[in-house]
């Protein structure tokens, strides 16, 4: 299945991407995406304890299961205002 | 329930305080709280040179506006302005504006701290900052880690 990833603030400068389209096979879950990731960018996996997650623009747990055409976000702490 | 006269807006232009307040005011209000949150000078002790603000923006419009539904679900007041600024800001330049209309004073300023404070731990928005040695990512609120881990309801 096609997901749609993105990345922003700290985790867009360390990755390099701001978005990219991931394929993964079924049952996949949020976090079986975010560790391939982090396996390419081993700085990125340091940052998972403190980091958020949406998919389709809702927060979202780790073990969240995936579909095909998802948009999944990792968010660094927020801090607008 | 969305309220069709309220404002939800992110912006990459100067932000009118003066202007949002007065879409927002209405004969039937007694009172307006106004919170206008704008660029400090300096960040422990460093003299800032600039900011940055970048959001995810889909998803910031989502949860302003889940804000204001909220907002009017738990305060008795008349209408809710949320306006945050993107992009470079320079020191004194409004980031954000919350503005909270009523009948009553109580109301208003109690679902003004609610929605800054909201604001600030929800709607994905991030700000760098630049100082002359370099540029740093502002770390957030504390209670980030246990606003995102609780159920949507309770947030929304």
């Amino acid at each position: 299945m096609r997901i749609r990833v993105l990345f922003f603030g700290q985790l867009k400068e360390i990755t390099g991407l701001a978005q990219e389209e991931a394929e993964l096979s079924d049952g996949a879950k949020v976090d079986d995406l975010f560790e391939r990731y982090g396996r390419r960018f081993p700085k990125l996996a340091e940052f998972r304890g403190s980091i958020a997650t949406s998919v389709n623009q809702e927060y979202a747990d780790w073990r969240q299961p995936l579909e095909t055409g998802d948009e999944v976000a990792f968010l660094p702490p927020v801090s607008g205002g | 329930m969305a309220h069709s006269d309220d404002i939800f807006l992110l912006v990459r232009e100067r932000i009118d305080t003066e202007e949002v307040v007065a879409q927002l005011k209405a004969p039937e209000d007694g009172a307006v709280v106004v919170f206008d949150g704008f660029v400090r000078n300096n960040f422990k002790g460093q003299r800032t040179l600039y900011l940055e603000y970048e959001s995810y923006e889909t998803m910031a419009y989502a949860k302003i506006r889940e804000m204001g539904a909220e907002i009017h679900q738990k305060f008795p007041i008349h209408r809710v302005g949320i306006v945050h600024r993107l992009g470079r800001l320079e020191i004194g330049e409004t980031s954000v504006v919350i503005v909270i209309t009523s009948a009553h004073r109580a109301a208003a300023f109690d679902a003004c701290r609610y929605a800054i404070d909201t604001l600030k731990r929800v709607v994905p928005i991030w700000k760098k900052e630049y100082f002359a040695g370099g540029a740093v990512w502002a770390e957030g609120e504390e209670s980030w880690q246990e606003a995102i881990s609780r159920p949507k309801e309770s947030i929304s």
